[in-house]
């Protein structure tokens, strides 16, 4: 399915991304990370991870608005069926009700 | 055996800092996984799942990753400090820094993660009924995951002064 499969792939990337971002500042891997101080490490590498994990939220919301929405809505079957069946009851409780009110008009 | 004057100040002054520090960063992951799994399934009562469905469980699944990063980052605070100084008041202060932080970051974490939860659960049955209520709410939705946001950001801003003493 799709859908699953394209939700399975924004969920992992939620995970790994941001991690990935903290070990590379703690670690030195990233070009700019190696000049900054001990204090405004943890602040850079928290900022970045945040704002990469609102980044991978921005693109799975993208990609869901442009799934083509299916037009035509298909009732659920089960649905339909009960829905026909209490149609075809109907009538008969009708008429006793009809003549019931007759009655107490009267 | 009775002691002088046994109070509050005192006791508090008696705990090691490491302790409030390992504690706040269990609390920070546990609630705030907690407040993501609140009402995380009830976006799914349509039949017909669409990936519009399930935006709302991405937003609680960002606030159990908020929780996730704020642990991390705190676990690389703690340093080891040699025995003389762990009542030492600087040591204290990066104790009691770091619980801070992640007091605030767990239970911000709850708090959005509740309200995500509920506003998704509302949209999905809103946009059962007719599909141009879906942005609408999605926009609401936005706002109620800034909660989170904020407490993130300023659970990082705190634990970024907590230094303990050199050796």
């Amino acid at each position: 399915m799709e859908v699953m499969s394209k939700f399975l792939i924004a969920s992992i990337l939620m995970w790994t991304v941001p991690i990935a971002v903290l070990y590379g500042f703690n670690n030195n891997l990233f070009p700019g990370s190696a000049s900054v101080s001990q204090e405004s490490l943890t602040l850079w590498s928290g900022i970045l991870a945040v704002i990469s994990v609102n980044v991978v939220i921005v693109l799975y919301i993208i990609s869901a608005m442009k799934e083509p929405s299916s037009d035509k809505h298909e009732p659920d079957p089960r649905f339909l069926a009960d829905a026909k069946a209490s149609i075809k009851q109907q009538p008969g409780t009708t008429e006793v009700d009809s003549s019931s009110d007759r009655a107490k008009l009267e | 055996m009775v002691t002088s004057s046994s109070s509050w100040a005192r006791a508090l002054l008696q705990i090691s800092p490491y302790t409030f520090s390992a504690i706040g960063i269990a609390i920070s992951i546990g609630v705030s996984v907690l407040g993501a799994a609140c009402l995380i399934g009830a976006a799914i009562k349509a039949p017909r799942i669409t990936s519009k469905n399930l935006i709302s469980v991405i937003f609680c699944e960002a606030v159990a990753i908020y929780g996730v990063i704020v642990a991390i980052i705190l676990q690389t605070k703690l340093d080891s400090v040699p025995q003389s100084k762990i009542y030492d008041p600087v040591s204290l202060r990066a104790g009691y820094a770091i619980f801070a932080s992640e007091i605030i970051v767990g239970f911000a974490n709850l708090v959005c993660g509740l309200c995500v939860g509920i506003i998704g659960s509302s949209c999905a049955l809103s946009d059962a009924q007719n599909s141009t209520l879906f942005v609408k709410i999605l926009v609401i939705e936005i706002f109620g995951s800034a909660l989170g946001l904020f407490g993130v950001i300023v659970g990082i801003i705190i634990s970024a002064q907590a230094t303990w003493p050199m050796k």
